[in-house]
């Protein structure tokens, strides 16, 4: 054969462009150093608002109260007598409890942002492949089996509830990678088993008695009430350790999201493989929050979206705004759950719902008027 | 022979055999029309190359390394693969797009040669004026237009096509049909394209390989491959096929008004 064969087309001149170009130097701009300008002044604004939300509150507590304290805690200090109320209040209440909100916040918003590039749907959260269900139920079945003994916080229901839940995803990627981890089946198999785990907790609750019930309603209800120290460690290593190994596979994730699963493939990202192992760790991630701070919704479905508005859709720098959105959304949810009738607290994750919900309607309907 | 070369290839979904064994060599820097029917395995023979599709059996080579053993990567550096459409659900810019195709080169954030590159791929495919659009605001042909700088962007030795021309007005077809010619012209890029008009392949294309059933019923240069019987016989209707000049012509024989049987 020959690559000569003249076919009649062979010194015809180069494609015309059909539309003109800008001048011949165009400047080809960085758009990554805006962006990571915009990153760095919203990390900033997180420290800022973290500070600002351990102000607020019945006992006056101020900024320079927090300064101090965080200052004798971390560098060591006496702690005068005049004092020790307020860096009480601080370093064992407020504290942790921002910083619990915030990190389970950006845990989810971060996993959130995963699913829905993986997923190539931005209308999915971290609960999609049934987590939240599955944890209720774990968390359900060991308050009934220590019959209510066990508090909503306590160990043996945190293990609990991340076991069932690390087992139903297990479940759910092993199913469906006999599909070639197909979209569609993932979805499905998530509402199928979240189906199912919502019925088995229902029979328990039909068998519990009126203290394991409460107990167990309690549970569903997702809070920081309870934080301390310990919960703010694993939530906060395993969100910050997660964090740089999905940047590292963002480009992949880019590929798989904007060009779908055929063309991600000639671009040289092994497709299975990838989605396989960042749904593990966005599950992970979604797991260890439900596990410490029951379920809140909304905020890994509405953290990512408010990031794309604020940073675009480029995952380098949607995950980690991601975080910081989302951490900033729990922040304020659980800031304002507990002023707004205080002295009583209302669980963060029935304020951040009503946030929640009116913001994903309207993204449900601007879909509609786009397509 | 430093080209593409195939050998063997079989694919099947399930037990429907789609290739059954699919031999083919394609010249460094020729520009090929795979043909057929629609289900003939055109744009199965595509994917497989471009390893969106593993064979049951058979080997892909180009310049004598195995395509289908070297990592994902590295192969993703050779060939660059233009799909018939593709739908984002997430806004994105024709920048931002053309820049995926630097996924094989580029390491955590693109450098100042992935970025020129990337330019030179907009401006080749004349979108400079819409780079920092959005995918969405564009029309049918500019999105085409849009996988095909992506594909370039990858710099690749192996340039596949699936069909791009299906969905797209005269204009664009013929345009696109220029453009990958040219590329297969000045940079020596190998180029195999699923095709359905056979006019069109006669008249880019060096090299017309005719699929039916999943196998090779004719390959050579256009106006040797183009034969009436066996094109009759392909695609289930009389056709003729006329020579002018150096060129050549597929013309259904119903056309013709002569052939009321």
């Amino acid at each position: 054969m020959t690559a000569t064969t003249d076919t009649g087309a062979a010194g015809r001149p180069a494609a015309p462009a059909p539309d003109p170009a800008p001048g011949p130097g165009a400047p080809p701009r960085d758009p990554g150093a805006l962006r990571a300008a915009l990153l760095a002044g919203a990390a900033a604004l997180s420290a800022l608002a973290i500070a600002w939300c351990t102000t607020v509150g019945t006992a006056g507590v101020g900024l320079a109260d927090v300064a101090h304290a965080v200052r004798i805690s971390l560098f060591g200090g006496t702690v005068t007598t005049e004092f020790e109320r307020a860096y009480g209040i601080v370093t064992d209440l407020r504290l942790p409890r921002a910083l619990l909100a915030f990190t389970a916040g950006a845990a989810l918003s971060v996993s959130g942002a995963v699913m829905q590039g993986l997923l190539r749907n931005p209308l999915v959260s971290p609960f999609t492949l049934g987590v939240s269900p599955a944890a209720a139920f774990g968390a359900a079945s060991v308050i009934l089996l220590t019959g209510g003994a066990a508090g909503s916080s306590s160990w043996p229901v945190i293990g609990g509830a991340l076991a069932a839940a690390l087992a139903v995803s297990a479940v759910v990627l092993g199913l469906a990678s006999a599909k070639s981890m197909a979209t569609a089946t993932l979805l499905l198999l998530g509402i199928a088993l979240t189906q199912l785990f919502e019925a088995l907790t229902a029979a328990l609750q039909f068998l519990a008695d009126e203290n394991t019930l409460q107990a167990i309603v309690r549970w569903t209800f997702g809070s920081v009430n309870d934080a301390g120290w310990q919960e703010v460690r694993v939530v906060g290593v395993v969100a910050l350790a997660a964090l740089p190994v999905l940047l590292w596979f963002a480009k992949d994730l880019n590929a798989v999201a904007f060009a779908g699963d055929d063309a991600a493939r000639s671009l040289g990202v092994n497709v299975n493989a990838l989605r396989v192992g960042l749904i593990a760790l966005a599950v992970v991630l979604a797991s260890v929050v439900v596990s410490f701070c029951g379920v809140i919704g909304f905020v890994g479905l509405v953290g990512p979206h408010i990031a794309r508005l604020a940073i675009g859709a480029d995952h380098r720098f949607l995950l980690p705004f991601s975080f910081l959105s989302g951490g900033l959304l729990l922040l304020a949810a659980d800031t304002v759950g507990r002023t707004v009738i205080a002295p009583s607290v209302v669980p963060v994750g029935i304020v951040v719902a009503f946030v929640g919900a009116p913001v994903f309607i309207n993204l449900i309907m601007a879909r509609r008027a786009a397509a | 022979m430093s080209g593409l070369d195939v050998t063997g290839v079989r694919f099947g979904y399930r037990r429907r055999p789609v290739l059954e064994g699919v031999d083919l060599s394609v010249a460094q820097g020729a520009f090929c029309a795979l043909l057929g029917p629609n289900g003939s395995g055109k744009s199965t023979l595509t994917k497989v190359i471009a390893r969106i599709l593993k064979p049951a059996a058979g080997t892909v080579s180009f310049g004598g390394r195995d395509l289908l053993r070297m990592p994902r990567r590295e192969h993703a550096k050779v060939v660059s693969y233009v799909p018939q459409s593709s739908a984002a659900p997430f806004e994105l810019t024709v920048r931002e797009a053309v820049m995926l195709g630097r996924t094989p080169h580029t390491g955590l954030r693109p450098s100042a040669r992935d970025r020129s590159v990337v330019e030179a791929a907009i401006d080749r495919l004349g979108l400079g004026a819409f780079a920092v659009r959005r995918l969405s605001e564009l029309s049918g042909g500019q999105a085409q237009r849009v996988l095909i700088a992506r594909a370039l962007a990858q710099e690749p030795r192996v340039l596949l096509l699936d069909e791009p021309t299906s969905a797209l007005d005269l204009r664009y077809q013929i345009e696109t049909l220029q453009i990958v010619r040219s590329v297969t012209r000045e940079e020596g890029v190998t180029a195999l394209i699923a095709i359905h008009d056979l006019d069109h392949a006669a008249h880019f294309c060096d090299q017309a390989v005719l699929l039916s059933g999943g196998r090779i019923v004719a390959d050579g240069p256009p106006a040797r491959a183009f034969d009436a019987a066996v094109l009759s016989d392909v695609y289930g209707l009389q056709v003729r096929v006329e020579h002018r000049g150096g060129g050549v012509e597929v013309r259904p024989a119903a056309l013709d008004g002569a052939s009321g049987e």
